[in-house]
């Protein structure tokens, strides 16, 4: 039991901070936008091998969570946890990129369409994998802070390929369950930075709002989600358990309602509005809270594992 | 990052397990485990842990001149987590076992550690904490017990509430006001058969036999009763409640009692309820976030880095407890009446888990304003 990273963690941790660092505010043009899909995040991820951590020999799930972590700190949008983390569980070959993770009805908006180049589709009983052709994507409008997208006709499954049966299901749930409790943990502990500065800055009643317990607190209480997930995560992609996966999911999504209304409320009537930075993380996990059946699904699973059927 | 046990912790692991299996009574879960301040769990503990000694398992992490093992942090928990498995049949030993005993080898003298460690590490003796006074509980410094000088040592007056195994304990680690400043405080080691010491149990929410009264009139206790300088007790008890709060692995317990929650379920035919299913999933995932912090915390106490992480942890595992405790009390309310009667050990212990040791409101202070650096609050 060794609870901290390893020189070469801390090293890829450095590198990666040093991208992201200058990645911190979206362009003056795209403020005010829903998100920011940072192009040149995502190249210079790209370069710099960093989507490739999980098959550098010498790195794993462990290195590909801690770069989807790092990544998601940013208020831009970058496609990672698929290519980086899910997809490479599925198949040995790189496939192109952005991906969307797809589950149930495809008639319905998901994240990342309108950038995506291929579709990784849970499709109950298999998973499988087809090209999008963004001539039939229409983009949609959308609070959550990722590109959204939906397809006008749908695609014909019929030509996609099956990448496996319900193993590849499983494995699917269980790698998309890390990556979005690692996206979780990324966006978490920066939305939790940025309010907390800002409560230091808000002067009200010849005081900072800091200074208030009763936005310590709930902030105390948000310091410390962040602080549990981002283990839970570690373990999870480390273990590469099931178990461990729906934890972490489940963890993420439980508390996400409270983080978003307590990181919000305390930038009062500005955390409405665009020109705060807050949404592009709070829209993430609000878009992520649904993700592989939510935290109730992840409850179900986990008590199918520690408890098996009801007899 | 390395979350495996090793070979050498499995293998202590299987031995502390395998120590408690062999020696508690095969009537322990219907005769003996109540609760740990009840008087069968008491006094079975004064007959478990001189055993625990024996068997080198009280006191490993403490050093070998002390009369441990050399260990490290983890042997403890590991041991912790083995004996919360059996609803902790060490009784009240942790506190001279986790922080008491601590505290002198850093504080005490060496007639004081000749006379204490020897006695906590072969398990012969209990001991209380006499620190909360009716006035003094969160605001520990507001407490009023005073230590007048005399001519061989101190005179003690006051009263101290709330202090576990009272009623039971040989020694008392006592609190008690020596100067005029707020934070003239001084620790003394106090005998319980001292003359002048009057203890009352009285009944509360949590396990019987747990809360009590301690009267001190005119109790003398020499010089060598103190510890430490005289006044400067604040170090020492900082000291010690670093040590006192990350004792208890709470989680495992948790997690165990689910098990038994579940296991009545499933007998009772209402555990295919995919409602009760999800409710008890989803406290895993606190629970297990709970259980990751607190390695981290050991991992920290190794480092020795200063964080806000046992505060993180302490809460981590508060939240997970309490949503336990609401589970008992809609799927298996007759817990409390007559049902089974450990899942009412694990609810009625609970009851203080956010008050004693620290205050569920003061951890988060200590979050927001130690590792947020917000400022002090209103
Ligand atoms: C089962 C049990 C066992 C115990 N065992 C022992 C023992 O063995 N020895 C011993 O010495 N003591 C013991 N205690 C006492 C325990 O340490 C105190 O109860 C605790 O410190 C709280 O003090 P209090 O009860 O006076 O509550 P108070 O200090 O009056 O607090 C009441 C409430 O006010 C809140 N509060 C206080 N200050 C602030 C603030 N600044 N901001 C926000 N909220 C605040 C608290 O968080 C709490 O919620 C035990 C208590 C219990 C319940």
């Amino acid at each position: 039991m060794h609870l901290d990273f390893t020189e070469d963690q801390k090293a890829l941790l450095a590198s990666l901070e040093a991208i992201v660092e200058d990645h911190l505010a979206p362009p003056t043009e795209d403020r005010r936008g829903r998100y920011h899909y940072s192009q040149s995040l995502d190249a210079k991820l790209v370069s710099n091998g960093f989507l490739d951590a999980i098959r550098t020999p010498g790195m794993g799930a462990v290195e590909a969570a801690m770069v989807i972590e790092e990544v998601s700190r940013s208020p831009s949008v970058v496609e990672v946890s698929a290519s980086a983390l899910v997809a490479p569980h599925l198949l040995d070959e790189a496939l192109p990129r952005p991906i969307v993770l797809a589950s149930g009805d495809l008639s319905k908006a998901q994240r990342f369409l309108p950038v995506a180049k291929t579709v990784i589709y849970n499709a109950g009983d298999k998973v499988l994998v087809f090209a999008v052709d963004q001539a039939n994507v229409e983009t949609i409008d959308s609070i959550y802070a990722y590109p959204m997208g939906r397809f006008k006709t749908l695609p014909n499954l019929a030509s996609a390929r099956v990448i496996g049966g319900p193993d590849a299901v499983a494995k699917l749930h269980q790698w998309w369950r890390v990556a979005l409790a690692a996206e979780c943990a990324g966006a978490m502990k920066s939305a939790v930075d940025f309010v907390v500065d800002y409560t230091k800055q808000r002067k009200l009643f010849n005081t900072t709002i800091a200074s208030f317990q009763a936005v310590q607190h709930r902030l105390a209480h948000a310091h410390r989600i962040a602080r549990g997930l981002h283990f839970l995560v570690m373990k999870a992609a480390w273990s590469g358990d099931a178990f461990d996966a729906n934890q972490a999911a489940s963890f993420a999504q439980q508390h996400i309602q409270q983080l978003v209304f307590d990181l919000h409320q305390f930038n009062g009537g500005m955390g409405v509005t665009n020109e705060n930075l807050l949404h592009f993380w709070t829209y993430r996990f609000r878009a992520l809270q649904p993700e592989v059946g939510g935290a109730n699904a992840a409850a179900l699973e986990t008590a199918d594992l520690l408890w098996g059927s009801a007899a | 990052m390395e979350f495996a046990w090793s070979n050498e912790q499995d293998a202590y692991r299987r031995r502390v397990s395998s120590f408690i299996e062999r020696t508690l009574p095969k009537d322990w879960w219907t005769n003996y485990a109540h609760g740990i301040g009840t008087d069968a769990q008491l006094f079975y503990s004064k007959i478990f842990c001189p055993a625990l000694a024996e068997e080198g398992l009280l006191v490993p992490q403490w050093p070998k001149e002390y009369g441990g093992a050399d260990g490290n942090p983890w042997q403890q928990f590991i041991l912790a987590e083995e004996m919360w498995s059996w609803n902790e049949p060490r009784g009240g030993q942790y506190m001279g076992v986790n922080w008491i005993g601590p505290a002198l080898m850093r504080y005490g003298t060496q007639a004081q550690k000749d006379e204490h460690l020897t006695r906590i590490a072969s398990g012969n003796v209990t001991w209380s904490q006499g620190f909360s006074e009716p006035q003094a509980g969160t605001d520990l410094a507001a407490l009023k017990t005073r230590a007048e000088r005399t001519n061989s040592g101190f005179k003690i007056n006051g009263m101290k509430i709330w202090t576990s195994y009272a009623r039971r304990a040989d020694w008392i680690f006592l609190l008690a006001r020596t100067g005029p400043e707020r934070k003239s405080i001084s620790c003394f080691l106090v005998p319980m058969t001292s003359p002048g010491i009057k203890v009352v149990p009285f009944p509360g929410l949590v396990e019987e036999g747990h809360l009590n009264e301690v009267y001190f009139d005119d109790v003398e206790v020499p010089e060598s009763a103190l510890v430490g300088e005289e006044s400067k007790g604040w170090d020492v008890i900082r000291h010690a409640l670093n040590y006192e709060r990350v004792g208890l692995p709470r989680y495992h317990w948790a997690r165990r009692t689910l098990d038994t929650a579940v296991a009545q379920l499933k007998k009772e035919g209402r555990f295919s309820d995919p409602i009760v299913r999800a409710a008890a999933g989803r406290i895993v995932a606190k629970c297990e976030a709970a259980r990751l912090l607190t390695y981290l915390v050991v991992h920290q106490r190794i480092t020795g880095e200063d964080t806000v992480d046992p505060n993180v942890q302490r809460l981590t595992a508060a939240e997970a407890c309490l949503d336990l405790m609401s589970f008992l009390m809609e799927y298996t309310p007759d817990c409390l009446a007559g049902g089974d009667p450990m899942l009412e050990n694990f609810y009625r212990s609970q009851i203080a888990a956010t008050i004693a040791a620290g205050t569920y409101e003061l951890q988060l202070d200590l979050i927001a304003q130690r590792g947020l650096g917000l400022p002090r609050g209103h």
